[in-house]
């Protein structure tokens, strides 16, 4: 009797022991990178970072220079929304899964002042030396520099050479030329990122900067929103969704499907990143190869050229094992010239400035050097994630006629207003 | 709970000389209840104490009794994510339950090859939900677009539209879980005697008769369990609109908008009330067809 009780209760033991043997839990980035070694694993997304991509080159390059802390990369989503998910998870949760993480320009607030970041006040120097002044501004916090900028970013315009003669400068060029074109040659007039995630985000706020408008004054502390002017880009929106200038399917648009559309040569225009220009100048990959060009993207008056501003930054996450190393390579990625030219040369907007003068014949770089200038900074605040969230939630049906465009502007500026208090 | 239950009562069962039947189950399925408690109570508990709580952020500003609920229930968007939810489950369930049935009584009937369309019939399920789920947004999706060629359709934007993105959802769904009732249907077919069949085919009955009055009555109970598996699941679902349309024209599931407040925008107070809520809707669905099921048991045994 006493026998069965004695394994009654090892049972329980047992079953007790596997439970909290479970809820300790191992993350499964444990398996290689972080823990012991000077292994370093780095958490970033996008088809860069796919195999073959630039993102690749750059951790091989690292390695084999460093082959005592080498760096494998840890691939995350496409989307940068679910990007930001994956790592706020895991850096949420105080884990050192992830020791360099690849962060949008806009997500620097927000980790900062979560206290996920280590800082790089003291490499601050040499970094602010060689970056352009703009993707610099973009890795700081309330003057304090957080991540290593890494690579720039701004829109493009694409075209197609053999349907367009010359590049519009004025939107409603661009519709009209587009819709003509289009009609003709039974394809799309326009792709672009359309749907509900922070690219459709960007393709707004360039349409509403490009009428004019502004979202808050230079030190974030007032909120600018303008209800006529943002009304005015969601009705250009929803005018392109409905006539048809939008593609079919570009609410359902990434930038891999909107690059997928146009080199395969179903459309007229596209409103892409820099990076699509070497996938569809590359014959074995495009059916349009020699056969587009770019240009600075429209506004609605002609003048002057507006982009959102991105880019990727790489910062130390505060749970690294090994933050020495990691800081090594993020400040190395920022500011080696090689590094910085490989970037370049992969139609990934560098943000050292001397790679700028050293590929001017690059029509990329050319470009560049035109748009960066003017690019806007989404406002790179703890909140940016819960206002892009509620364009998304308010801009998104409004363009799609779901939902009155009077009441969603003025939904996300009471909401720009909450944000600040 | 139940370990201090059976500490206390094992001394005095002890002393007995043998155990009763019953009193021996329990004790082999307190470590199983125990582990339960841990696993699953644990979770819900807490889920509920943190709904109690308003929260700035991920930054707790205090107690709130039931704040967040009055704050979710008030909400369009939680109704509609409820609506969406039911409209998806009701549909999905429906037609899962008719085309498993049909598969079940294909599978059932002794023909060569069996195996192979066993197996074959058996490859969606076995696929896991995230990857069916991007399988199918590449097939729905307007670039490639393989749905719209292979229907003759130019450029028709299944996932970018009201209605359509739904039915793309469930589509999938009822092609990835179809099987599943399938396989559970064919169970219950094969408990049913040939003998019945035979002696109501002596007795003249049609085809049609031996499948409403022999079948379908026979079957219930596996019928039941089906549902009851595939509606429980179909109400938490999250991934296929995730992946097919992120939640866009009106496929934002409850588990979807849970995530949303618990990952994209945090909000642990309102994440948990919102994930109760939906705890407390499965519950109820489940509740309501564990009762139909066990009268249904009931009954039977009745009728025998």
């Amino acid at each position: 009797m006493r026998a069965r009780q004695r394994w009654l209760f090892a049972t329980i033991l047992a079953a007790t022991a596997l439970v909290a043997a479970g809820c300790s839990g191992t993350s499964p980035d444990d398996e290689g990178g972080g823990d012991g070694g000077g292994e370093l694993s780095w958490a970033i997304g996008g088809s860069e970072a796919a195999p073959g991509g630039v993102h690749r080159e750059v951790a091989e390059m690292w390695n084999e220079e460093n082959p005592d802390n080498p760096i494998s990369i840890e691939r995350l989503p496409d989307d940068a929304g679910e990007q930001r998910q994956q790592q706020s998870l895991e850096l949420n949760a105080q884990e050192s899964g992830f020791d360099v993480l690849g962060m949008d320009v806009i997500w620097t607030g927000e980790y900062a002042v979560n206290g996920w970041l280590e800082s790089l006040e003291d490499v601050r120097g040499e970094i602010e030396e060689v970056t352009i002044p703009g993707a610099f501004l973009s890795a700081t916090w309330e003057g304090e520099l957080w991540a290593a900028p890494y690579n720039s970013n701004a829109g493009f315009l694409y075209y197609r050479t053999d349907l367009v003669d010359e590049a519009p400068t004025t939107w409603d060029e661009v519709v009209q030329v587009g819709m003509e074109v289009a009609e003709q040659e039974n394809i799309a007039p326009f792709v672009g990122q359309g749907a509900q995630y922070e690219g459709m985000v960007v393709n707004f706020l360039e349409y509403y900067w490009g009428a004019g408008g502004e979202m808050f004054n230079e030190d974030a502390s007032e909120v600018l929103w303008d209800n006529e002017i943002a009304l005015e880009a969601v009705e250009f929106m929803a005018e392109a969704n409905e006539s048809g200038f939008y593609a079919s399917g570009f609410n359902t648009f990434l930038e891999e499907e909107s690059r997928n559309e146009f080199q395969s040569g179903k459309a007229v225009f596209m409103r892409n990143w820099p990076y699509v220009y070497g996938l569809a100048s590359d014959k074995a990959e495009s059916e349009i190869a020699g056969d587009f060009d770019i240009a600075p993207l429209p506004t609605f008056t002609g003048e002057g050229t507006i982009s959102a501003l991105g880019g990727f930054n790489n910062a130390v996450s505060a749970f690294s094992d090994n933050p020495e190393a990691a800081k090594e390579f993020v400040v190395w990625a920022s500011t080696n010239e090689e590094v910085q030219m490989l970037l370049g040369e992969s139609s990934l907007p560098p943000t050292m400035s001397s790679v700028y003068e050293n590929l001017q014949d690059d029509p990329v770089m050319k470009l560049l050097g035109e748009v960066l200038p003017d690019a806007k900074p989404r406002p790179p605040a703890p909140t940016w994630n819960d206002i892009s969230v509620t364009i998304q939630q308010e801009i998104f049906p409004a363009y799609n006629g779901e939902k009155d465009p009077q009441e969603a502007v003025e939904a996300v500026g009471a909401f720009l207003e909450e944000s600040i208090q | 709970m139940s370990a201090t239950t059976v500490a206390e009562r094992a001394p005095t069962v002890g002393g007995k000389k043998s155990l009763s039947d019953s009193a021996l189950a329990r004790f082999f399925l307190s470590p199983s209840v125990l582990v339960m408690a841990l696993v699953a109570a644990f979770p819900i508990f807490y889920a509920i104490i943190l709904s109690l709580y308003v929260y700035q952020g991920r930054l707790r500003e205090g107690f709130g009794g039931l704040e967040n609920y009055t704050e979710a229930l008030s909400s369009s968007r939680f109704w509609d994510a409820v609506q969406a939810t039911f409209i998806f489950t009701v549909s999905s369930v429906s037609a899962e339950f008719l085309i498993g049935l049909g598969f079940a009584l294909i599978m059932r009937q002794v023909f060569i090859g069996r195996g192979i369309t066993r197996a074959s019939i058996l490859v969606p399920w076995v696929i896991p939900t995230v990857i069916a789920a991007q399988l199918w947004y590449f097939m729905f999706s307007v670039t490639p677009g393989f749905v719209n060629y292979a229907l003759g359709l130019d450029r028709f934007n299944w996932l970018g539209q009201p209605g359509w993105a739904m039915f793309s959802i469930v589509f999938a769904d009822v092609w990835k879980t179809a099987p599943f009732v399938a396989l559970l249907l064919l169970a219950g077919l094969q408990t049913i005697p040939d003998e019945m069949y035979e002696s109501a085919r002596v007795d003249g009955a049609t085809t049609w008769q031996r499948f409403w009055y022999i079948t379908m009555p026979l079957l219930k109970p596996a019928i039941l369990v089906a549902l009851l598996f595939r509606t429980i699941d179909a109400l938490r679902v999250f991934d296929l609109p995730q992946v097919m349309t992120g939640g866009s024209f009106n496929t934002e599931s409850l588990s979807i908008l849970v995530q949303r407040y618990v990952v994209q925008t945090p909000n642990p107070g309102l994440g948990s009330a919102l994930s109760t809520l939906t705890f407390i809707i499965v519950l109820i669905i489940g509740v309501l067809f564990v009762r139909a099921l066990g009268r249904d048991f009931v009954l039977n045994v009745e009728d025998e």
